[in-house]
């Protein structure tokens, strides 16, 4: 059967999205799906938006049906509004995040581990599998709305952070294909979707409103992650594209770390008024807080808001509690937490590694989102820090017009000659990444202008060095390049390399780094020496090589050979210099433990 | 307190077309207890209407929904005598906000003349009478022109829940809670 829509889904930290655009209109058409939902026990409503929550039942709530949805008896779990809503209550029996924890190389993310610091009685869920049982909710709700044209027939496209390494993409592709999508489904980078959504509602405009050689910024700031990454216009052939240049490290900060920096302040406010909150009332706080922000923040908005905690049990008015914020002094708590003015040469401030690092998510030591785009900057723009002419804006906390301000403010500072702008156009904050999503899987049939850029990360697999062994110390490990920055889908490449032995019938097991700005290395360079900052460890690779028949020595001596597929996906293989044989590598953990 | 009484007026309106024709005598009369709304069997009366699953109106899943997420029965509930209005404020702030927002999610209200209230305003010839009421001295066939003194609303949409719970607890608009220590 042929595909009739595009999907494009964005799959969030703390929301996400589904839009579609029907392949067969000659113009996008790209409509939002409303995701029927679970928003309290028994009671489903359409939501535009699926919050990526899960919350695991208590014995008594599974069973009674409390959980059903309209494809779905006798749960016992929910995911969505409801699950949200239970994280303030329930935190121990409600998972949030489950995409920070994939690409979090230091835990199994296909171990039971979440709710992380949950309670033993608690009937935990991996990582992947929480990913994919909210893939799974937006896959019912699709194919409710479109029982003639199920998911695992449409075009789907399905949107990672610019910062996933390759074994976080791979993990979100797994739990994709649980969930039922296609084979031929297609992972894209959040900010790119942001500047096809953008596209697309420019339309052929985008052409006046960018020039040739221009760079562009994305700043995609979400519920609980920060993403940058580096677009230029270019020319090839005398056709324009877009160039991805680079992309930012995966910061774990975001509108609810400020949601929870204001709802710090106003507990204080309280405080100073002889009112302390039991966890009830800071849950409630931090409620009111994000709904204020928007007063609060908007340029025309009184000097001061009051905020109020209502009573718990029904006796309302008698029980509410109320402070005036002043909202000067919550504004600039928000710009000086988040957005302070920086010089572009400082750097964010890093946490002193102790000797023991705690496994939970690695939060942000420094909030300040301008210190990182310093930094980010700096990193790609070679002896100068790389001069961007335009910002586009991506996530729900850039409603407020003081935060863009103070970014454009502040670039405006590093950049005097030529202060960098805001890119025309409307832009929907929320939903941008699930349209463009779609829009790029229909533009994928129809044709119309591509983001190129390749890999955003070069690769590399460790290699210790031969020699004399040091009783007690460790080989020296030397860090062979693999795959260079900027390779292109559909492309491979034999590394060059001296021969690695392997051995038949035992497994191959080999760490594996990786770098987000190190542009110069080439397949089969060598580097000797590095800093944490520059390479990073992620998953492992490892392969058994079953016996070969006929093969008298059971020394395998190999080379590296690695491929990114069509659909953007990666692959390395061990070839043998010898023989036609070769091997693939695979990420070390492939089970998940609960299935 | 007339912005309750408004609300509450809102919600017989649109859920009880009988209360919407004597719309004028209950404004200067007294309101019927809500509890009295749903007619005797409200299971059977509304099964017929409904997705099969629902066992209860539609109304009382709205006012669930108020109440989870806006506390509105909370406050409509309380008696308002021992309170100073400052205080009414503080608690009615937080509650009408939200109450906004439900109401906005699932109707999206939007006036029915999209003009300013006091300009003058001309009816289409051939309105529906339900669009417009027209006081002073009406005269003539339409259209008719005169001052704007209420810009109307309209529900542009009607998205509700569905309800797939028990019957036992069909009646339940906010479940008792009860904290474990």
């Amino acid at each position: 059967m042929t595909a009739q829509y595009a999907l494009g889904i964005d799959l969030g930290t703390t929301n996400s999205a589904l839009a579609y655009a029907p392949l067969h209109d000659d113009g996008p058409r790209v409509e939002l799906l409303p995701i029927p939902q679970l928003v309290s026990a028994d009671t489903v409503e359409s939501r535009s938006t699926l919050p990526s929550f899960a919350y695991l039942a208590q014995s008594h709530e599974s069973g009674a049906g409390s959980f059903d949805l309209p494809w779905a008896a006798q749960r016992d779990f929910a995911v969505g509004e409801i699950a949200r809503r239970q994280a303030a209550e329930a935190p121990d029996r409600t998972i949030s995040s489950a995409k920070s924890w994939l690409c979090h190389s230091l835990v199994d993310r296909h171990q039971p581990i979440l709710p992380w610091d949950a309670p033993d009685e608690v009937p935990k869920i991996s990582p992947v599998a929480a990913t994919q049982r909210y893939l799974e909710h937006v896959i019912a709700a699709w194919e409710q709305a479109f029982p003639d044209a199920p998911v695992a027939d449409q075009e789907v496209i399905l949107t990672v952070p610019a910062s996933f390494d390759v074994a976080a993409r791979e993990l979100t592709h797994e739990a994709a294909l649980a969930a039922g999508m296609p084979e031929s489904l297609v992972l894209l980078e959040e900010p790119s979707a942001a500047v096809y959504a953008w596209l697309v509602t420019t339309g052929e405009r985008w052409r006046h409103l960018l020039n040739l050689g221009d760079t562009l910024v994305v700043c995609d700031v979400g519920g609980g992650t920060s993403d940058l990454t580096l677009v230029s216009l270019a020319e090839e052939n005398g056709e324009l594209h877009l160039q991805r240049l680079a992309v930012g490290n995966h910061l774990l900060i975001g509108g609810d770390n400020m949601d929870l920096a204001l709802a710090h302040h106003v507990a204080g406010l309280f405080g100073e008024q002889g009112v302390d909150l039991d966890p009830w009332q800071s849950v409630s706080l931090w409620h009111s807080c994000r709904s204020a922000k928007e007063a609060l923040f908007s340029p025309a908005g009184p000097d001061s808001h009051p905020i109020s905690i209502l009573g718990r049990g029904s006796r309302l008015i008698g029980g509410t509690k109320s402070v005036n914020v002043e909202r000067q002094q919550a504004v600039n708590l928000l710009l000086d937490g988040f957005f302070p003015h920086c010089e572009i040469t400082e750097r964010p401030v890093r946490r002193r590694a102790s000797g023991f690092q705690e496994l939970g998510l690695p939060f942000e030591s420094d909030t300040a989102i301008t210190r990182h785009l310093a930094a980010f900057l700096g990193a790609h723009g070679g002896d100068d820090p790389i001069k961007p002419s335009f910002v586009l804006f991506n996530g729900g906390v850039f409603k407020a017009e003081v935060l863009r301000e103070r970014l454009l403010d502040t670039l405006g500072q590093w950049f005097p000659d030529a202060p960098t702008r805001q890119l025309e156009g409307t832009h929907d904050l929320d939903h941008a990444v699930a349209h463009g999503a779609a829009y790029y899987g229909w533009a994928k049939r129809h044709g119309g202008v591509r983001i190129r850029g390749g890999t955003a990360r070069s690769y590399y697999v460790g290699i210790e060095t031969s020699g004399p062994a040091i009783p007690g110390a460790p080989r020296p490990l030397r860090a062979l390049c693999v795959v260079p920055i900027g390779m292109e889908e559909g492309s491979q490449v034999d590394v060059p390399s001296g021969e690695i032995g392997l051995v038949l019938g035992e497994p191959a097991h080999f760490r594996f780094f990786s770098s987000p700005v190190r542009k110069q290395d080439q397949p089969g360079d060598v580097i000797q020496a590095w800093s944490e900052q520059e390479i990073g460890e992620t998953d492992s690779l490892e392969t058994t090589l079953p016996p070969v028949e006929g093969l008298e020595d059971n020394y395998v001596p190999v080379r590296f050979q690695s491929r990114i597929t069509e659909l953007g996906n990666f692959e390395l293989w061990c070839v043998s210099t010898q023989s036609d044989h070769r091997w693939k590598l695979e990420f070390s953990v492939r089970e998940d433990a609960e299935q | 307190m007339r912005l309750f009484f408004a609300i509450r007026v809102f919600f017989k309106v649109l859920f009880d077309a009988a209360t919407a024709g004597r719309i004028e005598s209950l404004l200067s009369g007294e309101l019927p207890a809500p509890a009295a709304a749903p007619p005797a069997g409200p299971a059977e009366a509304t099964k017929q209407r409904q997705t099969p699953t629902s066992s209860r109106s539609d109304a009382l899943t709205l006012l669930a929904t108020m109440q989870q997420e806006a506390r509105f029965l909370d406050l409509v509930q309380e008696p308002l005598g021992e309170y100073s209005d400052s205080q009414v404020g503080a608690a009615a702030r937080d509650v009408l906000r939200d109450c906004n927002a439900v109401l906005q999610r699932m109707f999206k209200i939007e006036p029915v003349v999209a003009q300013d209230e006091g300009t003058e305003c001309e009816t289409p010839k051939d309105f529906q009478p339900g669009r417009f009421r027209l006081t002073g001295s009406v005269v003539g066939d339409p259209p008719y022109r005169g001052q704007l003194t209420h810009k109307g609303w309209e529900a542009t949409t009607c998205e509700l829940p569905t309800w797939s719970g028990s019957d036992l607890v069909a009646q339940v608009l906010a479940p008792a809670e009860v904290e474990i220590a």
